[in-house]
């Protein structure tokens, strides 16, 4: 008998179960070098929005980035994009024919904090430098210009690259309280803006929860009525890019993407791109073994939180949220909140704040779901009224009935 | 003198207890996974114990028990040769009437009963079906949970095993508000299967004792009694 034969076994355990199709086959690749490359050709022969600014080569030099750290920047890009190495001479090439892209960088009703994820990093990054490269034509928290000048930038940036540029939209959109928000001498509310810029852009890229599900300004009672970008464009493609911040390696992976294939990445159903929203955090999360395990930190700083023990029970909502945090991390890699040791609030999610926001596991959170129009923890309690009630229907049954059978005895032996 | 009236056949009640297992199973597992109530104090490494895991493991075998058995179930429903439950689900003159009666025999404390208790009665039946429906429910709720874990697209069995899932659970999360929304109701559902099973049971052993014709023993041995005059 040939059960126990090691390769039987082996065999037998080792099942695919938790792969995604990266493997798109040998044949799909070729194409997509060779449409990829040709493009990229075609984009070296177009001029640079700007032609004055530095070069590709100047900006490392100037920013200190090693040829090394470049080539490592490289490497991990390709693997977000999921493409197979052999990408990688292309990614390098087109991060550096990035500035022919115009781009347009709006803020609505938003912190900013895109923008901060971005820029703030401890060293001058390569995700930083990309963002220094490319065209931005208008960007209000980064540009020199401001006032009339500023618009003027946006003006001149939209009628000169119409149809061409691509349109990053950072907030939410509120269409209830149109007057929530408004900016420019010249005011305009938050809809009419972005629905005016959307109309000549080339894509709207919605960076953040806030753009692309309505995110905190959307919670409850959502005064203005906040909506993502998706909810007020219509006719032009839109991608969400969600997360509190965005992370800057998505940001830039669509725009490489895009420059890549001309096209926009691989969507879900609520338009996240798959190579970054395709697995939930769980799915990969250093602390998995923990909660298989049933290993969970019960309370902020016990002996389970020193063991990095699962957070689940802190509320981590990583079970229910799709995003490649626990691979790529933040701030370079640095780290990601499941390892500073708090749970994951699933801000990658429609409606985080209200669903997914707490402290406790969603059976036990005190929150208010407005969909659901139902306090979460209540489920519970309903549910044992209604248990109640029918033990109590039941008693008040059982008892008439036994009075009642006596009763009939009685009359029977009478 | 009694006479014996045959109710339920080997199959059925092989069937019944399964389902009992799984509904008890599923709802201490099912409590579990929500909110974790018990720790796992074992000196060992995270690697070697799979508390968690088992219950997950668990918690998706009874639903899968529950599922095929409410497929056989439904099955029986039309097809059955020993009684066919649709007959009695039908909405004709002579249901209603039954379903009226037998109802106001238990609101009436058994005051009253004109009908025949020797055969599964419209009342019952209404029951029973109320019991698969809420099944196919946490059927497809449970599911769409399921198929969150499974968004490589893979599966052990194949492909087709995760997108037949999409297709067909898909429009729950537009239903209730995605994930959160049905995780909710999944779990709602679940008291209401626990109102249902304490209603049925207290029902089954009412009859039990003011009925006199056995009806508890009829999940055991397949067998009542009633009286013959």
């Amino acid at each position: 008998m040939d059960f126990f034969r090691r390769d039987y076994l082996r065999e037998m355990f080792t099942k695919p179960t938790n792969l995604i199709d990266t493997n798109k086959g040998e044949e799909y690749y070729r194409n997509l070098y060779r449409k990829a490359k040709e493009r990229l050709d075609w984009l070296k022969f177009q001029k640079p929005v700007r032609e004055n600014d530095l070069k590709f080569e100047e900006y490392i030099s100037n920013w200190d980035i090693s040829r090394r750290d470049f080539f490592k920047w490289v490497s991990m890009m390709t693997a977000t994009l999921m493409l197979p190495p052999s990408f990688e001479p292309l990614v390098a090439e087109a991060a550096e024919v990035m500035n022919r892209i115009p781009v347009i960088w709006i803020n609505i009703q938003d912190c900013d904090g895109n923008t901060e994820a971005l820029i703030r990093s401890s060293a001058p990054t390569v995700d930083e430098l990309i963002l220094d490269y490319l065209s931005i034509e208008y960007q209000e928290t980064l540009m020199a210009a401001a006032g009339d000048q500023a618009e003027k930038c946006l003006e001149d940036a939209v009628n000169k690259y119409k149809g061409q540029y691509l349109l990053f939209v950072e907030g939410s959109i509120p269409v209830k309280m149109e007057y929530a928000f408004t900016t420019g001498r010249h005011p305009e509310t938050g809809v009419q803006r972005v629905r005016r810029l959307a109309k000549d852009a080339k894509a709207v890229i919605a960076v953040g929860a806030c753009a692309s599900f309505g995110g905190v300004p959307a919670a409850y009672p959502n005064p203005t009525g906040a909506v993502g970008v998706m909810d007020v464009v219509n006719g032009v493609p839109v991608v969400n890019i969600p997360a509190c911040p965005a992370n800057p390696v998505n940001i830039v992976g669509v725009i490489m993407h895009y420059i890549l294939t001309g096209n926009l990445p691989e969507l879900d159903s609520l338009k996240r791109p798959k190579f970054a929203f395709g697995y939930r955090i769980h799915d990969n999360c250093e602390r998995r073994a923990h909660f298989d395990a049933g290993e969970f930190v019960e309370e902020w700083g016990d002996e389970g939180a020193k063991n990095n023990f699962c957070l689940y029970k802190m509320g981590c909502k990583g079970p229910f949220t799709f995003n490649n945090c626990s691979i790529v991390r933040y701030n370079d890699g640095t780290n990601w909140p499941i390892g500073v040791g708090r749970g994951c609030i699933g801000c990658s999610e429609p409606d985080f704040w209200d669903k997914y926001a707490t402290e406790r596991p969603l059976a036990a959170s005190n929150i208010r779901p407005p969909a659901l129009k139902g306090v979460e923890s209540t489920v519970d309690k309903v549910g044992l009224t209604i248990l109640t009630a029918t033990a109590i229907g039941i008693g008040i049954h059982a008892i008439s009935s036994a009075i009642a059978g006596k009763k009939e005895s009685l009359n029977k032996e009478e | 003198m009694y006479k014996k009236v045959p109710r339920m056949t080997k199959t059925m009640r092989v069937f019944h207890w399964i389902n009992v297992f799984s509904v008890l199973t599923a709802v201490i597992t099912g409590l579990y996974i929500a909110n974790p109530y018990y720790q796992a104090l074992i000196a060992e490494p995270a690697a070697h114990k799979y508390v968690m895991a088992y219950n997950r493991f668990f918690h998706f075998i009874a639903a899968l028990l529950l599922d095929i058995v409410s497929v056989a179930v439904a099955y029986l429903y039309f097809r059955s040769t020993f009684d066919k439950p649709i007959k009695k689900l039908i909405p004709n003159r002579e249901n209603l009437i039954e379903f009226k009666e037998v109802l106001l025999n238990l609101l009436t404390l058994n005051r009253r009963k004109n009908f025949d208790s020797s055969h599964s009665d419209s009342f019952n039946v209404v029951w029973f079906t109320i019991l698969h429906l809420l099944l196919v429910w946490m059927l497809f709720t449970g599911f769409y949970l399921y198929v969150q874990g499974l968004e490589s697209g893979l599966s052990s069995i194949g492909k087709w095993w995760p997108a037949l899932l999409h297709i067909v659970t898909d429009w729950v999360g537009w239903l209730l508000g995605g994930q959160a929304g049905v995780r909710w109701w999944h779990h709602f559902s679940m008291w209401i299967i626990l109102s249902w099973v304490v209603f049925h049971i207290y029902y089954q052993v009412w009859r039990t004792i003011f009925w006199k014709e056995g009806d508890i023993a009829i999940v055991f041995g397949g067998y009542k009694f009633k009286k013959v005059k």
